[in-house]
């Protein structure tokens, strides 16, 4: 008998806590620690924040799904990892704190075999005053997020509706943020509901973002072909971006929000402010704050993790220039380098670099996308995790580990441009591999083969078609085996 | 109604404004961007370009 701990339950824990369960007998037992109650489907946060869907659309009780599959459910969040367990016993083990309101604040040991940091990010509003929906803008991060930022957009479309021009500023905030993907269905999606209310003459829509360029999204942008050209997403992005008459503003940091104004740097060194009606930023991501301790007791966080509180796994931390970046870099088992029965997938690895090219102002402000890691690669990690896991335990602990880098993994995005079954649009992407190899495929750094974008109606409905099918596989249904990660 | 997949009240941009030298869709392709019959062809093509590449990172 064993026993797997798995901390978050997010697409890469959830896949993992879901996978090992379906590989396992009952004998081996699968725990699952979230502070969460509800699950989310965190891609159509995007149409709870324009009102196109509820919180109940893009949320389900975890419990009753982890009660049908056999999981263990702990509500609760992981403060602490005990690899060597403590003086008195060798047990690893994790200490958690229950958050559910009947053992609110309680403290537990939840000893392991093997353990999976999913833990996701810290949304870091704090990195920004004044950012967040406790200060003076708006999120979709969450699916109470959203619902708030809905609840402003109608307002703002009551203020225009009454006859008072409008200025929506939608986009990054700190210049490390990551899920510009985010941002981009944001920005179009707001502006779509203003054009279907025939009020887009009073928007003034801005686009903020620390992209170096319109359609990098974190990755470096993707080249494809179109017409016979080899172009890079930049000339596709800048396209939809003029044809809805929205601004963008690129390569900036906000600095501070205040009410009803923004103050952001700029590559350049610029200080710059733009005043707004309404905006929805998005904040900067952190690791939650695990804390770990050797036997005695003596912290060993610095070990386990990087100075931004993600796990460190089998990725190389050297620090290197841009020129030298290879793929070889990025993690492929997502093992720890301390600990062999300790894994972090998802968000919650600290990834061994950026995948855009990083710049920095003349005053040494940091303009750059963090990897985004979200979506298809985080599941990919949860299943491959899981899979060594299972070797591992049914065949013994020196089953090899099953191998998922992002260097020779693809991911498809399909980003909402406007929802609405005959009037909305999408922009469906994939991209090969998502680590541009610039050795492999010389100039692309992709192989166009496998990577394209297109935009319109036949994307959007993909879109619903992934809401519903992810949402049927997160809830264990009848064939959730059979959907692709 | 059917509201046209592009903003058709944004103004055109002025002569040698950024924004001019940036290509943009005719009205034919904005128009099939949400032409039933196409779409439901490119529905059929997006999504097996996309089982490809999963098929390719699932090796």
């Amino acid at each position: 008998m064993s026993r797997t701990v798995i901390l978050g339950a997010g697409i890469s824990g959830h896949t993992a806590a879901t996978r090992l369960r379906q590989r396992l007998g009952a004998e081996h037992d699968v725990i699952v620690v979230t502070p969460n109650a509800r699950w989310n489907w965190i891609p159509s946060n995007i149409w709870v924040g324009v009102g196109r869907m509820t919180t109940d659309d893009v949320t389900f009780d975890l419990a009753p799904v982890y009660q049908k599959l056999g999981i263990t459910y702990v509500q609760a969040k992981g403060t602490s990892i005990h690899p060597e367990g403590d003086v008195t016993h060798a047990q690893p083990y994790v200490e958690v704190e229950h958050t559910s309101r009947e053992r609110m604040g309680q403290v537990e040991r939840i000893p392991y075999d093997y353990l999976v940091n999913a833990t996701g990010p810290k949304l870091n509003f704090g990195a920004v005053p004044g950012l967040g929906p406790d200060g003076h803008s708006l999120s979709v991060c969450t699916a109470s997020h959203a619902t708030e930022a809905a609840r402003a957009l109608e307002e703002t479309i009551a203020r225009m509706r009454a006859g008072e021009r409008q200025v929506l500023v939608i986009g990054t905030s700190h210049g490390t943020c990551t899920c510009e993907g985010a941002a981009f269905e944001y920005v179009f999606n707001v502006e779509h509901e203003i054009r279907q209310r025939g009020l887009r003459h009073m928007a003034e829509i801005y686009y903020l973002s620390n992209e170096h360029e319109l359609g990098d999204f974190g990755v470096a942008g993707l080249h494809m072909e179109v017409g016979g050209f080899v172009t890079h997403s930049k000339s596709w992005a800048e396209s939809l971006y003029t044809e809805r008459g929205i601004h963008w503003i690129l390569q900036a940091h906000v600095e501070r929000v205040e009410p009803n104004v923004v103050q952001y740097e700029t590559l350049d060194g610029e200080h710059h402010t733009l005043r707004f009606d309404f905006a929805m930023l998005l904040p900067p991501f952190g690791g939650v704050g695990l804390k770990s301790f050797d036997r005695t007791g003596a912290d060993t966080t610095p070990t386990l993790f990087a100075p931004n509180g993600f796990m460190r796994v089998d990725a190389d931390y050297t620090a290197k220039p841009f020129e030298q970046w290879a793929p070889g870099d990025w993690p492929s088992t997502y093992q720890s380098p301390h600990f062999d029965n300790i894994f972090a997938v998802g968000i919650a690895f600290a990834p061994p670099h950026q995948i855009s090219k990083p710049f920095k102002s003349p005053n040494g402000t940091v303009i750059t996308p963090s990897p985004p890691r979200t979506g298809m690669p985080s599941g990919i990690m949860g299943r491959t995790v899981a899979n060594t896991i299972a070797d591992r335990i049914l065949n013994g602990s020196g089953a090899p580990n099953h191998l998922a880098s992002m260097a020779t993994m693809g991911a498809a995005c399909v980003a909402s441009a406007g929802s609405g079954l005959l009037s909305g649009t999408a922009a469906a992407m994939t991209m090969y591999p998502i680590i541009p190899d610039y050795a492999r495929f010389p100039g692309t750094g992709r192989d166009l083969r496998f990577t394209f974008g297109e935009i319109g109606l036949g994307a959007h409905w993909i879109k619903r078609l992934l809401h519903h099918a992810f949402l049927w596989k997160a809830k264990g249904k009848l064939g959730w085996q059979l959907i692709p990660e | 109604m059917t509201i046209p997949a592009t903003n058709t009240e944004a103004a055109p941009p002025a002569p040698y404004s950024a924004e001019s030298f940036i290509p943009v869709p005719t009205a034919r392709t904005r128009a099939m961007r949400t032409f039933i019959p196409w779409q439901l062809w490119r529905f059929v093509v997006i999504n097996l370009r996309m089982l490809r590449m999963i098929a390719k990172s699932h090796d």
